[in-house]
């Protein structure tokens, strides 16, 4: 026995030596055509109706996984009542395709009928009624689109709410549905359950309650999804969910619209929810209003945290666990804890039942995942090669970057004009004055530094002018064009970029993903053309990447090596010239740089220092605060001084270093004395 | 021993664990001159309904060890497969639950009948799939006349042959007879509703307010519990604001513990009826008395269970199972007697004994059993359609949640004139 | 019974309701304010409460409505349960905190929200599982005693109760958050934690005390809520919490005057809206005004405005 066992071992320790010689990425593409093989042939192997049964309503529970996926795996978006959408799709099915719905025939219908659409029903002594008869081809996709649309009406007052709020109130969204259906028996037959769901018919052929049509069905439906959701998540719409997710604030600094990107993915997780509905009940031929409560919803929800968010292949196997525990796994196991039971005589091992324990299993596993690997059983990231050595290191060289790059281009036709002019800006938080009546001009094509001390108001000044911050008065203006209030992907599109003092980098996207991520407002992809692949888009995207591949590389030795890696692994220098990167990436006529040299070494510093001067030469203007002065003394066409939010001194160094103000701001009034 | 690292040991054990998992499931002992047909119960075994689904499972199991007992039919031993429609998730029964089991159950060959479903809301989405397999099951407790109802026929059963028989009526009488019982006997002009907005509710309800109106009775509302909330004291003060002779409750326990308590606190002195979802033993402990004391509540069945021959059953029901039986116990008990006597059939006259003689079978019983005579119409529905009226009294010799002693039968509610 | 008299019969109800929402309120907004973490687990913490008083009354011999006590044992009887109820559920608050949300607390985003989700479903199905779906009675030794506010209108004794015990913990709540040392180191960490640590308060300890007292107060709701219904099951931990967490909203969550006046406010509309609309839309009206108050005026009545830097 033992030798066989042995010999077992040798030949699987064998196998696995062989699978492993094969390259990754062949080995994932092996592993999803075998799996997809034993998915098609199930249904032959295991010939039993109720198996298939139970395998057409996990697929159904994946591709609302998929679909939920979308909205909280894609765009950070928790969404705890994601079964209204389910229950929007398959009451609308129900309506088009039942015998819900049953208005008096009259000369109206008549077209319909001769598209195929309804029915004339007559019986005896009561006056013709219409009978609607949609095609389940027909109704799927109206389905899909009519739950988007609420998607977009629960949204839009919602999406602006922060995380947690959010997640309140789409729970409220998800209790709510359910209690309309259940007191508009119009629509919906209240309590009683929907009659008559007509199930889908294909070339004459009616499903009927035959499982393996569902089943194929079903599988079909979870490929498409996952196509769809592949598509997205490697194109210009992906990236910038993952930007939403990662941080917000950044991703409006990117030129991202927030509100009309939350909202579509609202839309489109809505809108698989609202066809998965349509074919759970023209499966089911009925539907209840009790089946679309919180539990469904956490459910889903367990099956995306148990995958891993954002994972698509994670969440469907997710899916299908859990879905093979409730119908198989779990019955077996109280079988054998029955036995096990009988053989130790122990009564309550006899009666115990685990079926019921799901949620229990639910909320284990919720728990469990979120406090050990968050990252799901398929994490969404890929693991990065190491770097070589001579990738590694890096020299600090200078003389700037190598010019042109060319993906700055800016525009310099009006150089007599200011590129950016600040009038009478003001900030207040409730008695609080941050910035007191700042005028600023920074001229085109210069550079200008922003110096003062600690909490001076520098870092507000920002925020004003990128949009970030409202002021409580005054006036920015860009190229003489007016931008006060103006929110912060709009500031961006008119070519402002900024960095940010304490680095807000998408940290778990590659180098490569947050450079495209700033490009946003220069390309203009949607989520058609990214899941056709239309040759435009795809001419977009090859062209953003070699722009960021020249971005990249204008770094030389520092970042071309790590294009893949992610960015929170990146040095802290690194970093900095990532955000430096990303903000070369939006064609930015200006550039707001925040303490771009915090955390380099003197040679570091020195290399930056030169790489600004060439952006300037480059016919760029930048508007950087900074705290090394010998970086400003040394590159400043001009400084500006703040303290307590009001400008104090402007001119060239030499006018600022002996001014008594400045000195007094800096070193107290004692020392600025003796100075 | 050879070199075993911890990865070999766990495919080893996995693998052993798979084939036990096979060799259990061929374990049926095959005596190859025994005749054997199964019997599949269909049930919602988990969740709100646990409770009386179990009473009702025992009542099928009785009958079928009895007959198995006494050396089986005509040479055919029973066999029983039990499936559970309820999940955790929906807390109750699961329709796509239901159809997933009834799917099992086509697929299982041996399968010639059921007993189930308990709740109507299973029962639509079963009877497409049972009616295509023309696989019959018999209901002791489905109340909901939609599913016989022929005008919904190319729904329920589109293959044209009944297959969903009760022997239980429906909410077509139960409400509505309730309503003639309030007005003739205890003389109520005036009466509000409350249901628990399940689809139980809801249907019984809606027929009672319908024939209530038609009676002349003044309804003066009738408005939809949530059953998760604990405090109906709004609409209680609200209903007792009108003063209406009486209250009807269309729902099953959940919302009626609550609904009772707080009767009894704002409004005492109202008449409280309620349908069968009040029989419940469950229920009698929640609430307690004497707040309890005094419901009328109804049974879709005639009320056997005070006989003297019947008081032998009870008593071996009670002793077998260790729980008091309902009446749905005694109509599943039924149930199976009519399946039984349909296999005795069908084997007497020589056919095969398999799903289709079955049903033709059972389409032409008539048999006597512990409800009374038992024979069905061509939808499947018991042509028998008597309404039970109980009342509740506190009886302080039995415990209190012993439903055949603290529910005291009254009499027959009266039918609606068909005039 | 006239109009007015209903009128003013709903307005008891509805007050009384309020005190029961403000009661499950207080612990949560308190949680939220310190730490910005919405506790899912909180109302089944309330739920094991009612049931744990239940076992606690039912090991003194209590069984039922009908027997009544007076009194000092009434008192004494009710005290312990209090103190059990309240010892009990704040260690249970204390063990989630410590073993579930507090590795959780530097992490970024909505993990830890989803992880009370997770604690919430243990809880509900530990106490489903083993208890059964059946809501079962809750032993009561209160008198009924009542009076008429007028002709048709009557004030329960145990309503009464309610508002007392409601206003005695929301007073002592307050005080203890103004006066004492730890409360104000409560209030410390609840505008900036990270200055709080630098002024030397122990965050994690004003952490754990805060869910102690939070879920102390929840398992008091408990016992109230068993006293004042009469019974406990699985479930009363959904709607009410569900209508609770408006009512802290709609104060101003992290507010304990104002999750008092929210709870009061939706008290008023569930049984004024049930009175004048119908009991069927009462879900729908408070979530709209969920939504309405998150979406306008997401500081509530009382709140504080949040200064984010960014």
């Amino acid at each position: 026995m033992t030798e066989s066992v042995g010999a077992k071992a040798r030949a699987g320790s064998a196998i696995g030596a062989q699978l492993r010689r094969i390259p990754a990425e062949r080995r994932r593409g092996a592993i999803l055509i075998v799996v997809s093989l034993l998915l098609l042939a199930f249904p032959l192997i295991d010939r039993n109706g109720g198996d298939i049964d139970a395998a057409a309503n996990a697929c159904a529970f994946a591709t609302l996984a998929l679909g939920l996926n979308i909205v909280v795996g894609y765009a950070g978006l928790l969404d705890l009542g994601y079964a209204a959408f389910f229950a929007i799709g398959a009451y609308t099915y129900g309506a088009l395709s039942s015998w819900q719905i049953q208005p008096p025939w009259s000369e109206f219908w008549e077209p319909f009928e001769w598209l195929g659409l309804v029915a004339r029903i007559h019986a005896e002594g009561v006056p013709d009624v219409v009978h609607m008869t949609v095609s389940f081809w027909i109704g799927m996709p109206v389905c899909g689109i009519v739950a988007a649309i609420f998607g977009v009406l629960f949204g839009a007052p919602t999406l602006r709410l922060r995380g947690d709020y959010l997640a309140i109130v789409t729970l409220g969204f998800g209790e709510i549905v359910p209690i309309v259906a259940r007191n508009w028996p119009y629509m919906t037959n209240g309590a009683i359950g929907l009659n008559g769901v007509a199930p889908p018919r294909l070339l004459g052929y009616s499903f009927g309650v035959d499982s393996e049509p569902f089943y194929y069905l079903g599988l079909l439906m979870i490929a498409a999804l996952i196509f769809i959701s592949l598509r997205l998540q490697n194109s210009r719409i992906g990236r910038a969910w993952m930007a939403i997710r990662e941080d917000e604030i950044a991703a409006a600094a990117m030129g991202i619209n927030r509100v009309s990107l939350k909202l579509l993915a609202f839309a489109v997780g809505a809108g698989f929810g609202g066809m998965t509905g349509a074919f759970y009940v023209s499966k089911l031929q009925t539907a209840t209003p009790d089946m679309f409560m919180f539990p469904v919803s956490v459910m889903i929800l367990v099956m995306i945290v148990l995958g891993g968010m954002g994972s698509v292949y994670g969440v469907v196997l997710a899916a299908i666990i859990l879905q093979l525990l409730q119908s198989w796994f779990l019955q077996d196991l109280t079988g054998w804890v029955h036995v096990f039971g009988k053989w130790v005589d122990s009564a309550w091992l006899q009666r115990v039942d685990l079926v019921q324990s799901i949620e229990l299993i639910f909320g284990i596993i919720l728990v469990t995942m979120m406090l050990f690997r968050r990252q799901g059983l398929i994490p969404a990231m890929r693991p990065t090669p190491a770097l070589t050595l001579e990738q590694q290191t890096a020299h600090a060289g200078r003389g700037g970057f190598a010019m042109p790059i060319r993906g700055i281009e800016p525009k310099t036709a009006e150089p007599q004009r200011a590129m950016i002019e600040i009038r009478k800006l003001t900030r207040r938080y409730g008695g609080i004055v941050a910035v007191k009546d700042l005028d600023i001009v920074v001229e085109t094509n210069s550079i200008v530094a922003l110096i003062g001390p600690n909490g001076s108001g520098k870092s507000t000044t920002f925020n004003l002018i990128t949009g970030m911050d409202e002021p409580s008065a005054g006036q920015v203006l860009l190229l003489g064009e007016d931008i006060t209030g103006l929110p912060a992907h709009l500031v961006t599109k008119r070519g402002v970029a900024r960095t940010f003092q304490n680095l807000r980098l998408f940290s778990n996207m590659t180098v490569r993903e947050n450079i495209l991520v700033a490009m946003h407002s220069r390309t203009t992809t949607g989520p058609v053309g990214a899941v056709l692949r239309t040759p435009r888009s795809r001419a977009e995207e090859r062209e953003a990447e070699e722009r960021a591949i020249e971005i990249i590389g204008a770094f030389g030795n520092r970042l071309l090596p790590r294009t893949n890696q992610l960015v929170k692994e990146l040095s802290y220098a690194n970093r900095r010239r990532v955000e430096i990167a990303r903000a070369l990436a939006s064609r930015p006529k200006v550039l707001l740089l925040d303490e771009p040299t915090a955390g380099m070494n003197p040679a570091e510093t020195l290399e930056l220092s030169d790489q600004i001067r060439s952006l300037r030469t480059m016919g760029l203007t930048v508007f950087l605060i900074e705290h090394k002065l010998n970086v400003v003394n040394d590159i400043a066409d001009k400084i500006i001084v703040l303290d307590h939010g009001e400008k104090i001194a402007e001119g060239t160094a030499e006018q600022v270093h002996s001014n008594p103000q400045v000195l007094e701001a800096y070193l107290g009034r004692k020392a600025a004395h003796h100075a | 021993m050879s070199k075993m690292n911890r990865r070999q040991l766990m495919l080893t054990t996995a693998g052993a664990f798979a084939l036990a998992t096979l060799a259990s499931g061929g374990l049926a002992p095959a005596q190859a001159d025994e005749k054997l047909v199964t019997i599949g119960i269909e049930l919602p075994l988990t969740g709100a309904d646990a409770d009386s689904a179990t009473r009702i499972k025992n009542g099928a199991l009785m009958a079928i060890e009895e007959i198995n007992g006494k050396g089986g039919i005509n040479g055919y031993k029973l066999a029983v497969t039990v499936l559970d429609s309820g999940t955790s998730t929906a807390g109750q029964y699961d329709p796509a639950q239901a159809a997933t089991n009834a799917k099992k159950f086509v697929a299982d060959e041996s399968v010639v009948a059921l007993v189930g479903p308990e709740m109507s809301g299973e029962g639509k989405a079963m009877t497409p799939i049972l009616s295509a397999a023309n696989l019959a099951t018999v209901t002791p407790s489905s109340t909901n006349p939609d599913i016989t109802d022929p005008k919904f026929a190319a729904q329920y059963k589109p293959n044209g042959k009944a297959i969903y028989f009760r022997t239980v009526t429906t909410d077509a009488f139960q409400g509505p007879n309730m309503a003639n019982y309030m007005r003739d006997t205890l003389k109520v002009k005036s009466v509000y509703i409350v249901d628990d907005s399940g689809a139980y509710g809801v249907g019984i309800s809606n027929a009672f307010e319908g024939q209530a109106k038609k009676i002349g009775m003044n309804v003066m509302g009738h408005d939809q519990l949530d059953p998760k909330e604990a405090d109906y004291t709004t609409i209680i003060t609200k209903i007792k604001g009108l003063n209406p002779d009486a209250v009807y409750y269309g729902g099953v326990a959940q919302a009626g513990v609550k609904v009772a308590k707080q009767l009894y606190e704002i409004f005492p002195s109202v008449i409280k009826a309620g349908g069968d979802g009040m029989v419940d033993g469950g229920l009698l402990s929640a609430v307690g008395f004497p707040a309890i004391e005094g419901w009328y509540c109804t049974q879709a069945s005639p009320h056997v269970m005070d006989d003297a021959a019947m008081s032998d059953w009870v008593a071996r029901y009670t002793k077998a199972y260790k729980m008091t039986p309902s009446d749905y116990a005694i109509t599943a008990y039924d149930a199976v007697q009519v399946i039984a006597d349909a296999i005795k059939r069908t084997s007497a006259s020589g056919q095969e004994v398999n799903r289709d003689t079955v049903r033709d079978a059972i389409q032409t019983t008539k048999i006597d059993t512990l409800q009374g005579p038992v024979a069905f119409d061509e939808n499947g529905d018991i042509m028998n359609k008597v309404i039970s009226v109980f009342q509740i009294h506190h009886d302080a010799a039995n415990p209190e949640d012993d439903v055949q002693h603290q529910y005291k039968y009254i009499g027959v509610a009266p039918e609606s004139p068909t005039s | 019974m006239t109009y007015t008299d209903v009128l003013l019969q709903q307005v008891i109800n509805g007050v009384s309701l309020g005190a029961m929402y403000s009661l499950l309120a207080l612990g949560f907004t308190m949680v939220y304010g310190i730490i910005e973490l919405i506790n899912f687990a909180h109302f089944n913490v309330f739920m094991v409460g009612a049931f744990f008083s239940m076992w606690i009354l039912k090991l003194t011999g209590l069984a039922g409505q009908n027997v009544i006590l007076t009194g000092f044992p009434l008192v004494g009887i009710l005290l312990l349960a209090l103190v059990c109820v309240m010892l009990f559920c704040g260690v249970l608050g204390v063990v989630i905190e410590r073993a579930v949300l507090r590795p959780l607390r530097n992490v970024p985003g909505t993990a830890a929200m989803i992880t009370t989700i997770g604690v919430s479903y243990i809880l509900f199905n530990i106490i489903l599982l083993s208890q059964g779906a059946a809501a079962m009675n809750f032993p009561n030794p209160m008198p009924k005693v009542q009076w008429n506010v007028t002709a048709g209108t009557v004030l329960k004794l145990r309503e009464v109760l309610l508002w007392t015990i409601s206003l005695l913990l929301m007073l002592g709540l307050h005080f203890f958050v103004r006066r004492t040392r730890l409360g104000k180191a409560m209030q410390a960490t609840a505008q900036d934690q990270e200055a709080a640590r630098m002024m030397g308060i122990e965050v994690d300890t004003v952490v754990m005390t805060t869910f102690f007292l939070g879920s102390a107060l929840a398992g008091a709701a408990g016992l109230i809520f068993g006293l004042y219904y009469n019974f406990a099951s699985y479930v009363i931990g959904y709607t009410a919490g569900l209508r609770a967490f408006t009512a802290a909203v709609l104060g101003g969550i992290g507010s304990i005057p104002g999750a008092m006046l929210g709870g009061v406010i939706i008290g008023l509309i569930e049984s004024l809206g049930g009175q004048l609309l119908a009991t069927r839309w009462t879900d729908v009206i408070i979530f709209s005004i969920l939504v309405i108050v998150l979406v306008l005026r997401p500081t509530g009545l009382f709140g504080r405005m949040m200064i984010r830097k960014s």
